[in-house]
C-alpha cells in the first residue's frame, strides 16, 4: 500500500511542488499518474524512491514510513522497488546482461542465481536473444525494455515508472504499458506517470491527476 | 553471495578499471612512488649518516687518570666496571711508563722529565665511547660517575661535539618527519584527485546503482580497492627507486671512503622496512580514495 497523508514538498525559495497531497494505492493495484509538465508527477515518484525528502506530512509504503526513513535504511528500502525512466538510464558501456544484473548485484546475490534471474527477466520483456548486445545497438523500445527488465528482475513489491513511453511511438507505448499491466496482474503494485491521454483512456485504470502540485480528481483519490 | 565473493568482485572490478586505463594508472603510481621515495630516501640517508658517525667512535675518547697510589687490584676492578658500562666500545689501560714513553715521543721533553727524577705521569684508562649510544647529558653523567670510582683521580673529556652532532641529527630527523607528513598529505591528495576523475567517469553507474538500492559500501568498495592497489604498487616502486639510488651511490661512496682509508657500505631498507613502506603507501592510497568517494557519496545520498 502506498499512502500519501497531507504530503507537501517545497524547495527553499521556490513555490510548493506538492501541496497537502492525500492519495492511497492499495497493494497489488495499478494506477496512472497524469498531469501537465511541472504538475509534480516526477517529484511524487522521487518522494516514493526517497530521492527527495518530504517537507511536511507522512508517506507510508508497505508499512514503512518513508518520510522519516533513516539514511542507512534507504538502500534496503529501494531494493523493494523497481523503477523505469523515460530516458532508460542504461549504462552504455555495459551489455544488456550487465545492465540488468546490477539490480541483483547490489543485493549481493550469487552469480549463478543472477544469471538465471537476468535471463528470465529478459525473456519476460522479449529480449532473451539480446543478452550480450550493447545498449547502443538496440532500438529505443528495446532499450526501454532493458530498463523494465532491470526494474523487475528482483520481483519488486512496487513498480514505478516515470513517463516510460515518452520517447516511444504509439504501438510501442501500448506494448510497454501492457507489459506493466502484466506485472500488476502478477501482484505487483504499479504506479505509472504518463501524459499520454490515448493510453490513459485505453487502459481504463484508476488515475491520479495532478495540477500545480494538487490532486484534482477527488473521487479517484483512492484507486 | 558471501562477503568474500563481494569483495573479490569489487577487487576484480577495481583491477579491470586500472588495466583499462594503463597510462593514467601508471602516471598515478609513478607520481605516488616519487612522492613516497623522497621522505623514505631521506630517512635512509639519515640512517647512513648515523651509521657513519657511529664509526667515529675514536673521537669520543675519555681519559680517566688514576691516583698515583692506585693498586693493581684497583686497576683490574676499574677495567671490569668500565668494560661493562653502556656505550663503551673499547677500554685501554695506559700504565705510568707507557704514558711517559708516549709523552716523550709526542712532546719531545725527554731532558725535562729526566730532571724530575721520577715519572710524574699517572696511569690512565682511555675509554672509547659510541657517541650516539646515549644523550650528551647521560654520557656526561656516566663520566662523572666514573670520576668518583675508587682509584680514579680525574676524568677528561670533550663531549661538546657529541652534543652538537646529536642536535644536528635530531634536527635532520624532525625535518624529515615534517617533510614525510607533508608528502603523505600530498600522496593522499594525488590519490583523491585520481579517484575523483574515476568517479566522474562512472557517475552514471554510481547514480543508477544508488537508485536500485546499492549501499554506500557497495559503491565505495571498488574505488577503495583501486586506491589500495595503486598505493601498494607505488610502495613497491618507491622501494625499488631507493634500492637503485643506493646501488648507484655505492660506487662513489666506495671511492670516497677509500680516500679516507676506510670502507663504508650504504644501508638500504630492510625487508621489514620495505613491507612497512608498502603498507603505509597502500593505506595512503586507500585513505585518498575514501576521502574522494566519501565526499561524492555524501552528495549522492544526501
Amino acid at each position: 500500500m502506498i499512502e500519501f497523508i497531507n504530503v507537501t514538498k517545497h524547495y527553499p525559495g521556490r513555490h510548493h511542488v506538492l501541496r497537502e497531497l492525500n492519495l492511497k494505492l492499495p497493494t497489488g493495484q495499478m494506477a496512472l499518474l497524469t498531469g501537465p509538465s511541472g504538475a509534480g508527477k516526477s517529484t511524487l515518484l522521487k518522494l516514493l524512491l526517497r530521492l527527495e525528502d518530504v517537507s511536511h506530512g507522512t508517506l507510508m509504503v508497505n508499512g514503512v514510513d518513508v518520510s522519516t526513513l533513516k539514511k542507512r535504511h534507504i538502500p534496503a528500502y529501494r531494493r523493494r522497488i523497481g523503477v523505469v525512466f523515460q530516458d532508460h538510464k542504461l549504462l552504455m558501456d555495459r551489455d544488456v546482461f550487465s545492465n540488468v544484473a546490477l539490480t541483483l548485484q547490489v543485493s549481493g546475490m550469487h552469480a549463478k542465481l543472477i544469471q538465471n534471474r537476468v535471463r528470465a527477466a529478459l525473456e519476460k520483456v522479449g529480449l532473451g536473444n539480446r543478452i550480450h548486445n550493447m545498449p547502443a545497438t538496440l532500438s529505443g523500445g528495446e532499450q526501454q525494455r532493458v530498463g523494465i527488465a532491470r526494474a523487475i528482475v528482483h520481483t519488486p513489491e512496487i513498480l514505478l515508472a516515470d513517463e516510460p513511453t515518452g520517447n516511444l511511438d504509439g504501438s510501442l507505448s501500448t506494448e510497454i504499458l501492457d507489459m506493466f499491466r502484466d506485472f500488476h496482474q502478477h501482484g505487483t503494485t504499479v504506479l505509472v506517470a504518463t501524459h499520454d491521454q490515448t493510453q490513459v483512456e485505453r487502459l481504463g485504470l484508476p488515475v491520479f491527476h495532478l495540477e500545480q502540485g494538487m490532486l484534482q480528481n477527488s473521487q479517484e483519490k483512492s484507486a | 553471495m558471501s562477503a568474500i565473493h563481494i569483495r573479490l568482485e569489487a577487487a576484480q572490478n577495481a583491477l579491470h578499471t586500472l588495466v583499462k586505463q594503463p597510462l593514467a594508472t601508471l602516471m598515478t603510481i609513478f607520481a605516488l612512488a616519487i612522492v613516497l621515495a623522497l621522505p623514505v630516501g631521506l630517512f635512509a640517508a639519515l640512517n647512513n649518516l648515523q651509521q657513519l658517525l657511529g664509526q667515529w667512535r675514536d673521537q669520543a675518547q675519555i681519559s680517566l687518570f688514576l691516583h698515583q697510589d692506585a693498586t693493581e687490584q684497583d686497576v683490574q676492578q676499574l677495567q671490569k666496571q668500565l668494560q661493562s658500562s653502556t656505550g663503551v666500545v673499547n677500554v685501554r689501560y695506559v700504565g705510568k711508563s707507557a704514558a711517559l714513553q708516549e709523552f716523550e715521543k709526542n712532546a719531545g721533553m725527554t731532558a725535562a722529565i729526566k730532571i724530575l727524577g721520577e715519572n710524574p705521569l699517572p696511569a690512565s684508562f682511555i675509554v672509547e665511547l659510541n657517541p650516539l649510544s646515549e644523550s650528551p647529558a647521560a654520557l656526561q653523567a656516566q663520566i662523572q660517575s666514573w670520576a668518583r670510582l675508587p682509584g680514579v683521580a680525574s676524568a677528561q673529556s670533550d663531549l661538546h661535539w657529541v652534543a652538537r652532532l646529536q642536535a644536528i641529527l635530531a634536527l635532520g630527523k624532525t625535518a624529515v618527519w615534517i617533510l614525510a607528513i607533508m608528502l603523505a598529505v600530498g600522496a593522499i591528495l594525488v590519490m583523491g584527485n585520481t579517484i575523483r576523475l574515476h568517479i566522474a567517469q562512472r557517475r552514471d553507474e554510481i547514480d543508477i546503482a544508488s537508485l536500485v538500492g546499492a549501499t554506500r559500501a557497495f559503491i565505495r568498495r571498488p574505488f577503495l580497492y583501486q586506491g589500495l592497489i595503486q598505493g601498494a604498487i607505488a610502495g613497491i616502486l618507491a622501494w625499488i627507486i631507493i634500492a637503485i639510488t643506493i646501488a648507484i651511490l655505492q660506487g662513489p661512496v666506495d671511492r670516497l671512503a677509500t680516500l679516507y682509508g676506510t670502507r663504508f657500505e650504504l644501508l638500504g631498507l630492510t625487508g621489514l622496512e620495505g613491507l612497512i613502506l608498502i603498507a603505509i603507501s597502500a593505506i595512503l592510497g586507500w585513505l585518498g580514495s575514501r576521502l574522494a568517494v566519501g565526499q561524492h557519496l555524501d552528495h549522492t545520498f544526501s
